[in-house]
């Protein structure tokens, strides 16, 4: 099998072919074309195939991670938009929650009152109404749709988005509507909202039919553009594009279904990220991934990645009510400025310096320190060595820079730097503490995975901070989501809302849900080309104490449910409740609220890699020399190694403190840490007790 | 016996880092507090509406962290409860112990109304006592005169509000007191949901006792309220450098509540808000004098602490320093350093016992309201024209020999600001509450929503319009009752600066028996047949700026858009627009706008 996985980042795109009968792979990193991003695209693979010395019609498989939709949103450039809604309620998206998104502005800009994704002049309304147990309280006036289409027709809209009270129970009205306008006006691009995603809460539902309205042209374009100019190129195998769920799709679901696209990226990284750690034997896994301006973290348990709650999704200020990997994103990063506010405090991003000007070090005009700078003035980064020397960087300017934040700051100039380093290694350590502590997973029973140009820098501190024992550096920490492409099934999520109540189960009525959804699903991935014994069924229950508003999500046993399956699915909720919440409420009815089906087609995959090329540590030591830490609230210098990763053997046991350089990111051995080459080419560091720990953990031994 | 701290305690010096270290942390343990309650609580009102709060204090009662999201009428008054909780313990002979969970709701000792019930506990290190976890709810009912919690607008002292609770420990040295538990059960409506969500607010204080010990542990108790302290002198900082770019004086406006429109008595309806406000350096005084005097047999009186001061706190904040503007300055008590408030005691501001105060919040959003419209004379850029004011509706209903309970706000609307029309649809000031999905009401309560959405053609006119307010219809599909508490049917919001005055709101009950009626701003338990509809419309902001100033095009977007008619463009913009074509004609609009501005 011959897989190719293509990841298009804002910055730089991404290539990774792996052949699994050679058991080899060929990477490759190219500029970003913002303007056509295929043109990048097209070229990397042809350069990627030359490489690998194959002709691109022996590819098997072409996954793709895209941000197109991300991007549509984030700079609010997307289709014109109408809406057919129910009579009554014009104005759902534009009220929301009828709360401030924030409390104690005056001045702030609602979203989606500010940037509408539909306008209202385009949002009309039609006679219909279903009751809340999707009876039909009123019928569909089909004249009145009729009316709308024509006028959205006139209006030179693109795309519509149906939405309709109470269709994530009943969706007969809003499919007629779909199937009228594929009638009458089958140029536009059609979203209706319970077939995104029928889930209850009608305006983050209709927000998410919205977005899919709003990107969706955009989108289908772009992979319609994409699959035309694979052709000349002799591409044969399928497309496969990655969703925010963690599984890729066919190129006909997402240009269907393109707000499942907006995380393409990120839950590829997360993917790659836990493939990282499994290749080490580790299934609890905190994936860490710094890159210039910001980290995304995501957690790996022996279950899988943590998906995020569909009700807590908010992207570029919009709800977003689709199944997601939780990537939670926080601004810090390389470029992440220090700054003394007006109140005095001392501050670390999320203002960032981004790419241009950069850092002060960069030497393109930056004059604000930002945490590059702070790695350079501590001796971390090394001129002669960053980004694989293809990158000057001037150190007298980070020095300059510090220099005038460490007198604001009244501290000497190490200080400050190694100031900044804690600040923003702490606002890491607080993102990672929400998604674990908070969560009931202790961090200690997990292990760090280093991604991105400035995460390997950074880990080992972070997870000292947080007590996590182990630390994993792939080979390749800067095309990470690349890698997570190939690492991939085909998936489909379906729900249904149940609202069975433990005190009076309708078995009858929840076994045959259940049997429907997966016949659904069947026939989806039947359509997507798999055989049923190739499909794998997973079954999920959203439950949550009868009168709660936020559900938990436990497994449905095997089989026809039965009693004894029921009560033991309930035993389940009330355990994962004092897990999450730390107290359970045994004696109260549990409302099963939604079912849930996930239906995976297997992909190939990405083997082990290759083992690294063969040296010794003393060809891979380039220099040994001052660099600060800061141990048990000391900051001194420790005579420090620097390595080339490249040049390091498979089971070279790496003495801290070192540095070890590669061209894609530079990865920092504090003291009182071990690391060594593992044969997958992962270096695994193992964080060890600092003196004063050891020193307390010997006294509590002998008491 | 358990000792307290020394208020005089010597700390150390912090260094900036540290302090920055733990500024992030003492904020994830009062979200992890709210994020827990929210999500294990059990009525809409806490789960779907965010009417909550949670936050630590130190000893002194100093709020050091509070949750980012939930409602700053819940966050704010924290501190208030707690000394209040101190001092009924203190006049009570009561101490704490470790393992102690306290009740509080008591409105003269620093509640801010019945309803909202105040959980906290005692942090103990040791035995000594470093702080408070606390949290705070609206619950939906606490045993009053009628169904509910809101709009028991005809309750007479503050006994015939419900029950109330003085510091009253749930359980002592970790021993639950259950005979507390059983009277509340007992007395309650809809007492599982109620009694679930207390439950869920004693676990989520236990959530914050247990992560502020963890992180006085992990850097010494000195270091932790050193960092407080400097966490709280740097908001004092902000603070009072935002005071001092304002000039020095005397600032006064006022503004008016409808009271009970529909009581013969004139005492009882037109009230007073008197706020004058006088800068002095870095220092701002709040004086509430001239306000109307308490209404002795009805509810609409603030309390002093936990409503009145609230309503300034957040009003203030969000003008001077407002997040969208400048960075996040950390929500703790050291904002409140520079400001002093006086109200002179029995005005409406701050009432004597037992006057009733349970439907205080809307009265308090005209005090914040007033305040703001005071501060627009130094602060022009920051304000917006008047706001519309909120509603609070209590449906309800008997089944199985139980009371099913919900409860409904509906929301306001901003003026225009400098450069910005106002924001449509939102909860206004110290409110800051989250509507409940159609489809959750109407799968989980016998009710139905049969409209909702934005009014048209009510904004008030300005350069920069007034927010629209919404139109909310709620149809009973079987027979219960409903009371409701609102502002705004008689007073529009203000215009400002050459901008014109909003609209006021309205309440309309239609039933299938008899013509619709119109219903003044507040109603007591009303009883309804299945089929009786309650419409609630909120009043619209007020303009800011002459509205012949504005741009002619945003005039059309907004006629296209359905939110102004074509007659409202050219008799309150003075833009003409073609009806045929949807085209604005300039050359009439200009002349049409020179004979106006002639006038």
């Amino acid at each position: 099998m011959r897989l190719i996985g293509v990841d298009i980042g804002g910055t730089f795109t991404d290539l990774i072919l792996t052949d699994t009968e050679q058991q080899q792979i060929w990477i490759h990193k190219v500029p970003t074309t913002v303007d056509d991003p295929a043109i990048a695209m097209l070229s990397g693979i042809q350069t990627l195939c030359q490489m690998a010395n194959l002709s691109p019609d022996s590819i098997d498989h072409l996954l793709h991670g895209t941000t197109v939709a991300t991007n549509a949103l984030l700079t609010h450039e997307g289709a014109q938009v109408g809406m057919i809604t129910t009579q009554g309620y014009r104005d759902i998206v534009h009220i929301g929650r009828h709360q401030r998104p924030q409390h104690y502005s005056i001045m702030q800009d609602i979203p989606w009152q500010t940037q509408p994704l539909v306008q209202r002049r385009h949002r009309l309304t039609v006679t219909e109404r279903l009751g809340a147990k999707g009876e039909v309280l009123t019928e569909l006036n089909e004249a009145e749709v009729l009316e709308a289409i024509a006028t959205l027709k006139q209006q030179g809209i693109e795309s519509i988005a149906v939405c309709f009270l109470n269709s994530y129970i009943n969706d007969a009205h809003e499919a007629r509507v779909a199937e009228l306008i594929r009638q009458h006006y089958p140029e536009a691009f059609v979203t209706t909202s319970a077939s995104i995603f029928p889930q209850f809460r009608e305006f983050e539902r209709f927000t998410t039919a919205c977005i899919n309205a709003f990107v969706g042209p955009k989108v289908k374009a772009y992979i319609d553009r994409l699959w035309q100019q694979l052709q000349p190129l002799g591409i044969q195998s399928e497309l496969h594009i990655m969703r925010s769920n963690g599984g890729v799709a066919t190129a006909a679901v997402a240009a269907r279904e393109p707000v499942t696209l907006l995380l393409s990226g990120l839950a590829a990284g997360v993917l790659g990220g836990a493939a990282t750690g499994q290749q080490s034997d580790r299934q609890n896994l905190i994936t860490f991934d710094m890159g210039g301006t910001s980290t995304d973290i995501g957690i790996v348990t022996a279950s899988g990645f943590v998906e995020a709650t569909a009700r807590d999704t908010w992207i570029a200020g919009y709800p977003v009510m689709v199944p997601m990997i939780d990537v939670h994103t926080i601004g810090a990063g390389g470029g992440s400025i220090a700054y003394v506010d007006a109140g005095g405090a001392f501050r670390v991003g999320p203002k960032s310096a981004g790419a241009n000007p950069g850092p002060a070090c960069y030497g393109k005009g930056g004059i604000q320190a930002a945490v590059s700078d702070a790695n350079v003035v501590l001796n971390r980064l090394d001129p002669d060595h960053f980004l694989g020397g293809e990158m000057d960087i001037y150190p007298d300017r980070a020095f300059t820079a510090m220099q005038a934040l460490a007198d604001r700051l009244n501290l000497n100039l190490y200080e400050a730097a190694a100031g900044v380093i804690t600040i923003v290694n702490n606002n890491m350590a607080n993102a990672i503490r929400s998604r674990t502590v908070q969560k009931g997973h202790d961090p200690r029973q997990f292990a760090l995975v280093a991604l991105g140009g400035a995460g390997p820098l950074h880990a080992v501190e972070v997870a000292r901070s947080l007590s996590i024992p182990e630390v994993i550096v792939p080979r390749y920490p800067g095309i990470t989501s690349a890698m997570g492409l190939l690492t991939t099934d085909l998936k489909h999520d379906l729900i249904q809302n149940e609202f069975l109540l433990s005190t009076q189960p309708d078995l009858s009525k929840l076994n045959h849900d259940l049997r429907s959804l997966e016949s659904q699903v069947q026939t989806q991935l039947t359509a997507d080309g798999f055989n049923p014994e190739q499909v794998i069924l997973e079954r999920w229950a959203d439950c949550r104490y009868l009168g709660q508003g936020y559900e938990l999500r436990v497994q449905i046993p095997e089989g026809e449910l039965d009693e004894a399956k029921l009560s033991h699915l309930w035993q389940q909720f009330h355990d994962r409740h004092t897990v999450e919440y730390g107290h359970a409420f045994p004696q109260n009815p549990v409302e099963l609220v939604t079912l849930r089906i996930t239906g995976k087609g297997a992909m190939p995959k990405l083997m082990q890699l290759p083992p690294p090329p063969v040296g010794t540590l003393e060809q891979a030591w380039i220099k040994t020399t001052e660099t600060y830490f800061r141990v048990n609230g000391q900051l001194e210098q420790y005579a420090t190694q620097f390595f080339e990763r490249d040049r390091l053997p498979i089971g070279g046991a790496i003495e801290a403190p070192a540095v070890l350089f590669q061209k894609d990111s530079t990865t920092l051995l504090p003291p009182h840490t071990r690391a060594i080459v593992q044969p997958n080419g992962n270096i695994l560091v193992q964080l060890m007790p600092l003196p004063i720990e050891a020193k307390r953990q010997a006294i509590e031994a002998i008491f | 016996m358990p000792t307290s701290l020394s208020p005089k305690r010597t700390l150390p010096a912090i260094d900036p880092v540290t302090a920055q270290v733990l500024a992030g942390a003492l904020n994830s343990i009062a979200l992890e507090m709210g994020h827990k309650l929210a999500r294990m609580s059990y009525s809409s009102i806490i789960r779907e509406s965010e009417d909550f709060g949670a936050a630590i204090l130190d000893a002194d009662c100093q709020q050091l962290a509070e949750c980012a999201y939930s409602t700053p009428l819940q966050l704010g008054p924290i501190p208030g409860y707690m000394r209040g909780v101190l001092k009924a313990m203190a006049e009570d002979g009561e101490e704490f112990y470790p393992g102690d969970v306290i009740l509080h709701n008591h409105p003269y000792y620093g509640a801010s109304h019945g309803p909202d019930i105040g959980i906290g506990i005692p942090i103990f290190q040791q035995d000594q006592l470093i702080g408070f976890s606390f949290t705070t709810a609206h619950h939906l009912d606490i045993g009053s005169c009628s169904p509910g919690s809101c709009g028991i607008v005809d309750a007479v002292d503050a006994y015939a509000e419900g029950l109330q609770f003085k510091a009253v420990k749930l359980y002592e040295k970790g021993e639950k007191n259950r005979q507390v538990w059983r009277m509340l059960r007992q007395n309650i409506r809809s007492a599982d949901v109620v009694v679930g969500d207390i439950e869920a607010q004693v676990a989520a204080c236990r959530v914050g006792e247990r992560r502020f010990l963890e992180l006085v542990e992990q850097y010494g108790l000195d270091t932790v309220l050193a960092a407080s302290e400097e966490l709280m002198n740097y908001s004092e900082r902000m603070m009072r450098q935002a005071i001092a770019q304002l000039p020095d004086g005397t600032y006064a406006a006022e503004g008016f509540l409808d009271g009970f429109l529909d009581d013969p008595d004139p005492t009882k309806k037109d009230l007073k808000i008197a706020v004058t406000v006088t800068i002095d350096g870095s220092n701002m005084t709040i004086d509430l004098t001239g306000t109307a005097p308490q209404i002795d047999d009805r509810p609409i009186n603030m309390p002093f602490v936990g409503t009145v001061d609230i309503a300034i706190f957040v009003t203030l904040r969000s003008v001077l320093l407002d997040t969208a503007l400048m960075e996040y300055v950390p929500q703790n008590s050291g904002l409140i350093r520079p400001i002093a408030i006086v109200a002179p005691k029995g005005c409406l501001a701050n009432p004597i016992y037992p006057a009733p105060v349970i439907a205080r919040c809307c009265p308090g959003n005209v005090v914040a309201d007033t305040l703001m419209k005071a501060l627009a004379q130094v602060a022009p850029h920051n304000i917006s024209g008047g706001i519309g004011n909120i509603k609070v509706v209590s449906y309800s209903g008997v089944v199985d020999e139980d009371y099913w309970v919900y409860m409904d706000i509906t929301e306001g609307s901003y003026g225009g600001r400098y450069g910005k029309d106002g924001m449509d649809g939102v909860d206004t000031l110290y409110a800051n509450t989250r509507n409940n999905p159609i489809e959750d009401i109407e799968a989980h309560l016998p009710l139905r929503v049969t409209r909702y959405e934005l009014l048209e053609d009510k904004s008030g006119a300005g350069q920069w319009r007034g927010g629209l307010g919404s139109v909310r219809d709620i149809q009973f599909l079987s027979s219960g009752q409903m009371s409701l508490e609102g502002e705004g049917n008689k007073y529009a919001p203000w215009g400002i600066f050459g901008g014109k005055d909003g609209t006021p709101g309205g309440v309309v009950v239609f039933s299938e028996s008899q013509a619709a009626i119109d219903l003044p701003s507040k109603f007591p338990c009303r009883k309804t047949r299945s089929g009786d509809t309650l419409r609630t419309v909120s009043p619209c902001g007020g303009g800011y700026g002459d509205p012949l100033l504005r741009d002619p095009q945003q005039v059309l977007e907004d006629v296209l858009d359905d939110y102004l008619s074509l007659e409202k463009a050219q008799e309150d913009y003075a833009v003409v627009i073609d009806p045929a074509t949807l085209a604005i004609d300039f050359a009439a609009t200009t002349a049409l706008r020179q004979s106006r501005s002639g006038t």
